[in-house]
């Protein structure tokens, strides 16, 4: 590479190494998060039992905002049916524990549970995957009429089979042994949480991301560049599947009981909505805005006055409020803070992640402007000396980046970025 | 001629169906009729869609509740408020209403983002019908309500029999309603200055624009043009569903008027047209089918449930893989 | 010498339209071939062809002897075949350094479900990919925007980091889609400069499409003049300079090109 480098042009001497926090740095970032994590696991473990239960429906919430979020936010094509996978997989799962497996009525043994949810996670890759075949030739708009036919399908037909869903009555998924209390399936379904959210992040850091990230932004250049559009688009909606997939078997055994009214298109709408307003394409804002969503009404239940309104002078239940928030929330996000939750974070996350601490995105411009500095300081120029020379090597900085209109936000790649639909 | 050539085929296709299924009590000549009667009310919604389109390049989720929103103005005045004018009236004040609504969810959301990504709308009619929907439950509440029938007689008579089915006098206005705005509109299109202008916005807007014709008014009227007829496709057929409930035009209705206008072709508004009476017949008939033939020694419907959704889905994936602009409209 | 690049005989129509009707294109191994053509001639819908983004209706392509016609894009670059595109070829949500990691695709050393999975080789070859990445952005001067998203980078940086992407897989073969455009005089001449001295030290092949008459008289061995999707003539570039036709086709020619245009919509 280094033939090609010196050929395709004359350098400027302006190499220099990229900013890294020092190890102090490093241990007051480190300390944050885990006080971070450490809050919410200590909070799972000292509140009643009724509330693990609830923290539980968050985790899986958040599971499904990530699965969502890799077709929605990695590679830009909207899928209204995620509930078809979600459910498929709850009733895959709760119908083998049951009928197969035979659990008891009380517990499932832990190496029933586990082959429940292996076949509820390959029940939502393949139903996924098989949508991700018809992605091949549909995009856009028609993707999207799609997939909310294919859910639509998916609830009138697949949800009516009897022998997998029990009619009315609903198809039993008791919890597994040792995990049987609220409390213990919250944390269950934390580890869970750990694993998607590291597969995730192998995801996004190697070369599948930028392939899942290329397709999305421009396929014909990703296939000049040597990526096969057909087979990662095809991964991306398998494992977007797969992650439905055992959110839905954790929500059948956290239920309990799987009944085909919990998985409508109407859920699926607002898993659409809660990973907009978490940030498309950020796993961090994802996860807090599926939590979010997920706790929402009892979160008004908390504020005493709050409360007292929602169910005495209103009279109603906080739980109803929650579309109507979610998809203000949403429209808000859509017109005005396209980066969502994430973006309002994003200054600490970037700091978390190793950046220095800023309230404007950089996106290496911030980086840009220490060259001027650094290469004073190697120049070993002096105050006045620094200034004529600022101009002169500024006019080269200057030519080569021109900065967006400082303090703008960046949007992060999603919702109204500039690709094409 | 495309349009004349595909209707000429759907009237021989159905004139084949009824003249094989004459005379035979299990045949599938009611199911004919049901299925263009209700035909018809997803062609007057995916007009409404196919406007949108036009004019804004957009799938537009919200149609639906437009429809749902009318009913339910239209029940307050005449069953709650009880304000003693008489249904077409009121029916009218409705319309009026979500009209503004229309307008308001023009300015609000669609004119900010006007360069967005087209997805990115979507998204936000997907928020905003979804924020009608809880709106409406809440206040409303979810029990179902009974929004009676604008006009029970027509034309001096109480119900209309057609191949040994009853058609109800409002589903006959509507059928008459379609057809009028299938001539209304096909005028307006073609010889009024409006309406070539909202053809030309839709074609090309900076070409517009420098003609002179104000690409926002364009925006403004197509949407208000697509709640009023979205309003006045709710009025008109949640009375015959029986319950009038939240969301009630958009999960019942929403998804076949889609699937109509896409078949139709999303850029033809005659597409619309022939899209939902395709989309009718083909819900009736897969019903139809279940219910008569059996796999073994089941009943179709036993085995499959949901038949017109799955045939509809397959439909729909079948016209998007073969013919993506649809019947008749010109681009995919 | 054999021929590196053989288009025979190759067609294809879209709807109505011919876009391409028997052309026949041989670029010989360490030629710099020219194509050029007025606008709207077929010039990219041929790259498209080449490299697997159209299927062409008649003809075969073949690459170092080998029957190509069928393989899909991402296949044909993985046999050393690069291209730049007309309106700058680069990802544009991924930063500077994110495009020279994607460019690396076919060449790095880990299976997708590994990386998945987080296998520990995944790691390692990533932190190699980067660190690579990051030396040739240094060595063309582009390090201190290694993290800068593409939006609001000057033309002529992102035409560069094009190239540089392109140009650090390896590639046989190069096609250049107008690598000029958006050049002046003096850029271009020295642009011309520097093609020849990469094709010396990289043995590289080269098929270029061109509007800069003095870029292609300079740099080309040889030259295709595309017109309405047949090849007009061919030969070396002083010869198709001066052809009577070339010059009736650029300037009489062009006329009734943009009358076809408007009805066609068709870019070259």
């Amino acid at each position: 590479m280094a033939a090609t480098a010196e050929a395709v042009t004359s350098p400027l001497p302006v190499a220099q190494s990229r900013w890294s926090p020092t190890a102090k740095g490093w241990a007051a970032r480190l300390l944050v998060l885990v006080a971070i994590f450490g809050g919410v696991i200590w909070a799972t473990a000292i509140v009643p039992q009724y509330w693990a239960d609830r923290i539980s429906l968050a985790v899986i919430f958040a599971i499904i905002g990530l699965s969502l979020n890799i077709v929605l936010g990695y590679l830009g094509q909207v899928s209204l049916g995620h509930h078809a996978f979600v459910g498929i997989a709850a009733f895959v799962s709760a119908y083998y524990v049951t009928e197969k497996a035979g659990c008891s009525a009380e517990k499932c043994s832990l190496g029933a549970f586990s082959a429940g949810l292996v076949f509820a996670i390959l029940s939502g890759g393949a139903a996924a995957g098989l949508l991700g075949l018809v992605a091949l030739r549909i995009k856009g708009l028609y993707l999207a009429l799609i997939t909310l036919s294919y859910g639509f399908m998916a609830e009138r037909s697949i949800f009516e089979i009897p022998f997998l869903t029990r009619g009315g009555a609903g198809m039993p998924a008791p919890r597994p042994e040792g995990f049987t209390t609220d409390r213990a399936f919250a944390f269950l379904c934390f580890i869970f949480l750990a694993l998607v959210i590291f597969v995730d992040w192998r995801m996004i850091k190697s070369k599948v991301g930028r392939a899942v990230l290329s397709i999305k932004h421009s396929e014909p250049v990703a296939a000049s560049y040597g990526i096969n559009v057909t087979a990662y688009k095809c991964m991306a909606f398998i494992l977007s599947g797969m992650f439905a997939g055992l959110a839905g078997g954790l929500l059948a055994f956290r239920a309990t009981n799987v009944v085909s009214n919990d998985f409508n298109f109407a859920n699926a709408l607002l898993w659409v909505l809660m990973v907009v307003v978490g940030g498309l394409g950020n796993r961090t804002g994802v996860v807090i805005g599926s939590a979010f969503f997920a706790l929402f009404p009892f979160l008004i239940e908390l504020i005493g006055p709050l409360d007292k309104f929602v169910s005495g002078t209103l009279n109603r239940n906080p739980a109803e409020f929650t579309p109507v928030i979610g998809a203000a929330l949403a429209i808000l996000t859509i017109i005005r803070f396209p980066g969502g939750i994430a973006e309002q974070l994003s200054p600490i996350t970037r700091w978390l992640g190793g950046k220095r601490f800023s309230m404007h995105p950089d996106g290496g411009h911030g980086d840009a402007h220490s060259p001027k500095k650094t290469v004073l300081s190697k120049l070993g120029l002096h105050k006045g000396e620094a200034e004529a020379a600022t101009d002169a090597s500024s006019e080269e900085i200057r030519n080569d980046e021109e900065p967006n209109l400082a303090g703008q936000p960046e949007e992060p790649a999603g919702v109204s970025g500039r690709e094409d639909s | 001629m495309r349009t004349a050539i595909v209707t000429g085929a759907l009237v021989a296709l159905i004139a084949a169906i009824l003249f094989m299924g004459a005379g035979d009590p299990t045949g599938p000549n009611s199911y004919v009729v049901i299925g263009l009667s209700q035909g018809a009310v997803y062609g007057l919604v995916a007009i409404g869609l196919v406007l949108v389109y036009k004019g804004s390049r957009v799938f537009n989720f919200l149609q639906g509740e437009f429809g749902t929103l009318g009913a339910f103005a239209v029940f307050l005045m005449v069953q709650q408020w009880k304000v003693g004018l008489p249904y077409w009236a009121c029916a009218l004040i409705a319309l009026a209403a979500v009209t503004i609504i229309g307008i308001g969810f023009e300015r609000i959301v669609v004119r900010p983002l006007l360069n967005a990504p087209r997805i990115t709308v979507l998204v936000a009619t997907i928020a905003t019908a979804l924020f009608a929907i809880a709106m409406e439950l809440l206040v409303f509440r979810p029990e179902p309500k009974i929004l009676p029938p604008m006009v029970d007689s027509l034309f001096g008579k109480k119900g209309f029999e057609i191949l040994s089915f009853t058609l109800e006098p409002q589903r006959f206005l509507i059928v008459l309603v379609l057809a009028g705005l299938a001539i209304g509109l096909g005028y307006f299109f073609s010889r009024t200055d409006l309406g070539l202008a909202v053809l030309a916005t839709s074609q090309d807007p900076f070409a517009t624009r420098v003609v002179g014709i104000g690409v926002e008014r364009m925006s403004r009227f197509i949407w208000a043009s697509a709640a009023f007829l979205g309003a006045l496709a709710g009025i008109l057929y949640v009375p015959l569903t029986g319950a009038l409930t939240p969301g009630a035009m958009t999960t019942g209705i929403l998804i076949p008027a889609f699937t109509a206008a896409v078949i139709g072709g999303m850029t033809s508004l005659p597409g619309a047209f022939v899209g939902g009476l395709t989309v009718g017949l083909v819900q009736s008939l897969s019903n139809w089918a279940a219910n008569h033939y059996t796999l073994g020694d089941r009943l179709l419907q036993d085995i499959i449930k949901g038949a017109p959704d799955v045939a509809l889905t397959l439909a729909l994936l079948i016209v998007l893989l073969a013919r993506p602009q649809g019947l008749l409209g010109k681009e995919a | 010498m054999g021929a590196v690049l053989e288009v025979k005989n190759t067609g294809i129509r879209f709807g109505g339209l011919v876009a391409l009707d028997d052309v026949n294109v041989n670029v010989p191994e360490w030629e710099i071939v020219g194509l050029i053509g007025p606008n709207g001639a077929g010039k990219t819908t041929l790259f498209n062809c080449i490299m697997g983004a159209y299927a062409p209706n008649t003809g075969s392509i073949s690459f170092r002897g080998r029957d190509i016609s069928l393989l899909p894009t991402h296949r044909r670059t993985a046999l050393g075949i690069g291209r730049t595109f007309q309106n700058i070829g680069l990802i544009r949500g991924l930063s500077v350094l994110e495009n020279f990691m994607v460019a690396q695709h076919p060449r790095i050393g880990y299976g997708a479900i590994g990386a998945l999975l987080g296998a520990p080789r995944s790691f390692a070859e990533e932190r190699k990919l980067k660190a690579n990445a990051l030396e040739v952005l240094d060595f063309i001067g582009l390090a201190h925007l290694a993290d800068s998203q593409l939006d609001g980078l000057p033309y002529g940086t992102l035409k560069l980091i094009e190239v540089g992407t392109v140009l650090a897989t390896d590639p046989d073969l190069l096609l250049l889609d107008e690598p000029s455009s958006g050049m002046g005089p003096d850029e271009a001449h020295e642009f011309g400069e520097r093609l020849l001295r990469l094709r010396q030290m990289l043995n590289l092949t080269v098929l270029m499409i061109e509007h800069h008459v003095p870029l292609v008289v300079g740099v080309c061995d040889y030259v295709y003049v595309l017109n309405f999707g047949k090849v007009l003539t061919e030969g070396k570039p002083q010869e198709v300079r001066s052809h009577p036709e070339v010059i009736a086709a650029y300037l009489g020619g062009e006329v009734e090109q943009e009358e076809q245009e408007e009805g066609a919509g068709v870019a070259s």
